[in-house]
């Protein structure tokens, strides 16, 4: 009896076996995976949200009707994954034709071997004096993608509270702190934020250090420890939850959404959230930063696979999509983001959008390279990682702001050279 | 079968198989230790090719310089113990100890203790025992950003654990995910109950194979439930408890994925612990060859825990 | 023998119930509400399926048959090679066992990211990336450190004296084994069986890098789509961890089955 069971779990383990074995060839082994030459074009991105796979969905059959015979393939990989992914599969010598990253990951890409230049292309390409400083990525002299939407934080805002507290949407730093002590006090809470010790933070940081006159071209500890003291000021004073310390960027949208904050610090992208979840009446300024203070232009980049066999129908993909005014129309009317070109830009789709219009005076304003010019390369994924982790310790009370304003300086310095 | 009576007599003693190994040696030990050693080729064999060649890369990434830009690259530079010099020096290696060590300690006390805790209170049958373990094993294996989000969710401000406490009169909620102290403990914490449903399967599973007769015998000897678990069920289980306690260890040294799901190393790096800081240097900042040096810190670490089961392990032959 | 339960088991099983129950019913909760009554945690929402609709495609089958593949094939493989090597090492005395062991535990301490690159390249020379026999090889190298480990108390402690018994019947060392040893040890083959299958069924990192089409992803890389840097749709990640994890306990139930039978082998025979 007993042993009848083992037999048959052994018999089940060997037919799983050879089951295994046969499936070898089959389906397994399709194209999809990489670049594989002929028509078929390969897309590796991380999206998921339902609108940005839309997004990519319209873009596919935008070229496939645009391209008689062309096909695209869009392949979907974790976004904590894809950056490893690409570099690992680059070491066997493969890889998609086209890569749609995060903006910030260019420099580690292109060190990883991962996308090929674009100049030939670009430096021929008629549109391309459309496409303002900072969405294009070029390293080491090089151009290696450029980005046809661009993703900035604003000052997204609750309505429903300002009214309850008697105030407009602030236009400067001392408003802002004026109405979240107002806020504080009618029983609702000032702004949420990311604190995430990650580039992320770092993300989210920038703006609030940069009004307070840091800068990467001349790290100074006093300035960072101005806009690191503000922080913890917030902090202190009950207007942003300590709980950011270890927030994402997703979670402190969805309390502001939630109702129970009069400000929150977040992107474009959270449209479609605010939508759907947001109970109240909102809308976005830009971030009182003043003039010294930036703000990232982020987004996704999107650029051309090192070992993809066809080059130049990836270039007309991206021409045709990406880089394109119709295309880039599509990213405001689904997911929210603004068109980095400056004709897409001015298209009375995005101007009449009130909510747009905040992200784009925004652009127009504070916008900054993402990331810095001055950071080498090869130290902007460390200099985002000291960033986030100082954000996040003041935040979470790790650090006094001195110390971790020292302490990133120290680092800086290091890394900047 | 014929087997069963004496499988019953060797049973009464609590280590069964230590007394009939004696027995053995002495008589034909030779005989059946050289014929067991082909058991070992497939496993060897598996085991070799796959585990020990990232094993050696490892280490040998973490004598170089390897970053994003050369990883692909057919050699790396030589860099020697620069990489261990540079984790040390940069000030994170030391902390990272520290916060592991706390991390070991709780996840091993919580877990060994209420894993085999459970598995006592489990060992009868049962609708309560049945649903309960079914739960427990339930949740044990939903992946880890669905159990680390859920508690991220409980011991939030808002969460039911502070709701819970408002309600005992704690008038502050208490800060679990975000003092630096408190969120340590915290993924510790969660850590630990995702490993107690494994110890308790298996000790449950070991628990189950002590031959009632020991209990019959104990009972006759007037033996409370207390004595029982004391003088029957602890000694039966000891060499499951040693394998536990070294996996625990282990486990809780490469803990990693509630970290990640719970605070990303936060407060600023108040949980960084060595794993968690190996995957932000090699993922994170692209330098494998710093990261490979904090994971093989690790592994040495490991390796005296792995010294001290192998021989204990002698020992037991020994006895 | 004492299978009662005594007060202080009762107690010690609903403090369990409750540390376990909690979390479950939370997830449950969720994936029954609105994105938006998420945060805030409150109990008084009007409970949806509209997650679980959104969860139930095409994809969510494909994805199932590709995770029954993984996790059969991982755990036949890993008790294949598991199962002999700890026989061998209970039976085995010296420095080869020391060795074996101290290596086993070693191996287990690698962390997994830092054998996704080196795996990868070797999947890659061997033609395997892409390959649902590549990932099942990997994930077997993963978990047989851990199952022999735990498999080898179980070995132990079946009485040598059954096995000379059998040698005195004559019966060979693979015949002894098989038929006497192995029976004593279900058990513990059984729990091993099981908690291999459950790992290789949620195993996810190397699913995800190893598979370079995402058609052919299993269930728990499937799952990582809820999550993005752009948001996370908690009600859909909370409803197809439910889903993808039912399978889970139906394997979990038979085994619990064949371990209550093992309890009383020793006692009818």
């Amino acid at each position: 009896m007993k042993i009848r069971h083992l037999a048959s779990l052994a018999a089940v383990a060997v037919g799983a076996l050879a089951l295994t074995a046969c499936s070898g060839g089959g389906p397994a082994a399709s194209s999809g995976g990489a670049s594989g030459g002929g028509d078929t074009l390969t897309v590796w991105h991380y999206f998921t949200d339902p609108q940005q796979v839309k997004l990519m969905d319209e873009y596919k059959t935008k070229f496939e009707t645009d391209h008689q015979g062309a096909k695209v393939d869009n392949v979907f990989v974790p976004y904590d994954q894809l950056n490893s992914k690409l570099i690992s599969s680059a070491g066997a010598g493969k890889g998609p034709d086209v890569v749609v990253f995060n903006g910030a990951d260019a420099a580690t890409l292109t060190l990883g071997g991962v996308l090929a230049p674009m100049d030939k292309y670009w430096d021929s390409f008629a549109d391309k004096d459309k496409f303002p400083e900072g969405t294009t990525q070029v390293i080491n002299g090089k151009l290696y993608a450029a980005q046809g939407y661009v993703n900035v934080l604003g000052l997204w805002y609750n309505k429903d509270i300002l009214d309850k507290i008697g105030v407009q949407p602030p236009t400067t730093m001392d408003e802002l702190e004026a109405d979240m002590a107002k806020a504080k006090a009618a029983g609702f809470g000032g702004i949420t934020l990311s604190g995430l010790p990650n580039s992320q933070g770092e993300w989210q940081a920038y703006p609030w250090l940069t009004e307070a006159g840091f800068s990467y071209q001349k790290p100074d500890a006093s300035a960072l420890h101005d806009g690191l003291n503000r922080i913890k000021k917030w902090v202190d004073n009950g207007w942003l939850p300590q709980q950011a310390a270890t927030w994402d960027q997703t979670v402190p949208f969805q309390q502001f959404a939630a109702g129970k904050f009069a400000f929150a610090e977040n992107g474009n992208w959270q449209q479609g959230t605010a939508k759907a979840d947001a109970k109240f009446e909102y809308g976005v300024v830009p971030l009182p930063v003043g003039s010294e203070g930036k703000v990232y232009l982020g987004g996704e980049g999107e650029g051309i696979g090192a070992f993809s066999k066809n080059q130049d129908l990836a270039w007309e993909y991206l021409k045709d999509t990406y880089y394109d005014k119709d295309g880039e129309l599509l990213a405001p009317k689904l997911v929210g983001s603004l068109p980095a070109r400056t004709d897409a830009a001015q298209d009375s789709s995005v101007t009449s959008n009130a909510l747009l219009k905040a992200f784009a005076d925004t652009i127009a304003k504070s916008g900054a390279t993402y990331p810095d010019g001055v950071v080498p390369p090869k130290a902007v994924a460390d200099v985002q990682l000291a960033g986030g982790q100082a954000f996040s310790a003041v935040i979470g009370g790790q650090k006094s702001p001195a110390d971790a304003a020292n302490g990133a300086i120290t680092s800086l310095k290091g890394l900047l050279g | 079968m014929q087997a069963t009576t004496v499988r019953a007599g060797a049973a009464v003693s609590a280590a069964p198989a230590s007394a009939a190994g004696r027995v053995n040696r002495v008589r034909r030990g030779d005989v059946t230790t050289r014929h067991r050693w082909a058991f070992l080729l497939p496993g060897a064999v598996l085991m070799g090719v796959l585990g020990l060649f990232p094993l050696f890369q490892l280490v040998w990434m973490s004598l170089h310089d390897v970053t994003q830009a050369t990883i692909n690259a057919p050699t790396w530079a030589w860099a020697g113990l620069h990489n261990f010099a540079a984790g040390f020096t940069s000030g994170n290696s030391w902390p990272a100890l520290g916060r592991t060590l706390v991390v070991v300690l709780v996840v091993t006390v919580l877990g060994m203790a209420a894993g085999f805790a459970a598995a006592v209170a489990l060992r009868t049958s049962g609708r309560w025992s049945g649903f309960l373990l079914g739960l427990m094993v339930f949740v044990w294996a939903l992946p880890p950003v669905v159990n680390g989000s859920v508690w991220k969710f409980l011991l939030g401000d808002d969460g039911l654990v502070n709701t819970v406490l408002h309600g005992l009169g704690v008038s502050q909620p208490l800060p679990f995910l975000y003092d630096p102290t408190w969120s340590l403990f915290s993924v510790a914490f969660v850590g630990a109950i995702a490993v107690i449903p494994f110890n308790a399967l298996v000790y449950r599973a070991a628990l189950l194979a002590i031959e009632p007769e020991v209990f019959e015998a104990a009972s006759l000897d007037g033996a409370s439930r207390w004595g029982e678990v004391r003088h029957v069920m602890i000694p039966s289980v000891r060499a499951t408890t040693a394998v536990l306690l070294v996996l625990t260890i282990v486990y809780a040294f490469r803990s990693f994925d509630f970290i990640y799901v719970m605070t990303y190393g936060g407060p600023g790096t108040a949980t960084n612990t060595l794993p968690f800081l190996g995957f932000l240097q090699a993922f994170a900042q692209y330098d494998f060859g710093l990261g490979a040096a904090t994971s093989v810190l690790a592994v040495i670490l490991v390796l005296v825990l792995a010294v001290v089961y192998a021989r204990s392990i002698r020992k037991e032959e020994k006895d | 023998m004492n299978l009662k339960a005594g007060p202080v088991a009762v107690i010690v099983k609903a403090f369990f119930t409750a540390l376990y129950g909690v979390p479950l019913l939370w997830i449950v909760l969720t994936s029954l509400k609105k994105s938006s009554d998420v945060v805030g945690g409150s109990l008084l929402f009007r409970p949806t399926t509209a997650a679980y609709a959104r969860s139930f495609n095409g994809d969510l089958f494909t994805a199932l048959g590709q995770s029954v593949t993984i996790a059969v094939g991982t755990t036949a493989l890993v008790l294949l090679v598991g199962v002999p090597a700890a026989y061998g090492l209970a039976r085995t005395r010296g420095w080869v066992a020391s060795l074996g062991l101290g290596l086993l535990v070693v191996l287990q301490m690698l962390p997994q990211t830092a054998q996704v690159i080196p795996l990868f390249s070797l999947l890659g020379q061997w033609r395997l990336l892409d390959n649902v026999g590549g990932v099942i090889l990997a994930d077997a190298a993963l978990l047989a450190p851990f199952a022999t480990l735990l498999l080898r108390p179980f070995f132990r402690s079946v009485p040598s004296a059954l096995e000379e018994a059998g040698a005195i019947d004559g019966a060979g060392v693979v015949r002894t084994f098989w038929s006497i040893v192995l029976p004593v040890a279900r058990n513990g083959v059984l729990t091993i069986a099981s908690i291999t299958f459950l790992l290789a069924w949620g195993e996810f990192l190397y699913a995800v890098r190893f598979f370079l089409t995402p058609s052919n992803y299993p269930l728990s890389a499937l799952l990582s789509q809820q999550v993005s840097a752009f948001g996370i749709d908690w009600p859909g990640l909370m409803a197809l961890a439910v889903l993808t994890s039912l399978p889970i306990l139906a394997v979990f139930t038979a085994t619990y089955r064949l371990l209550r039978d093992g309890l009383t082998v020793g006692a009818v025979k």
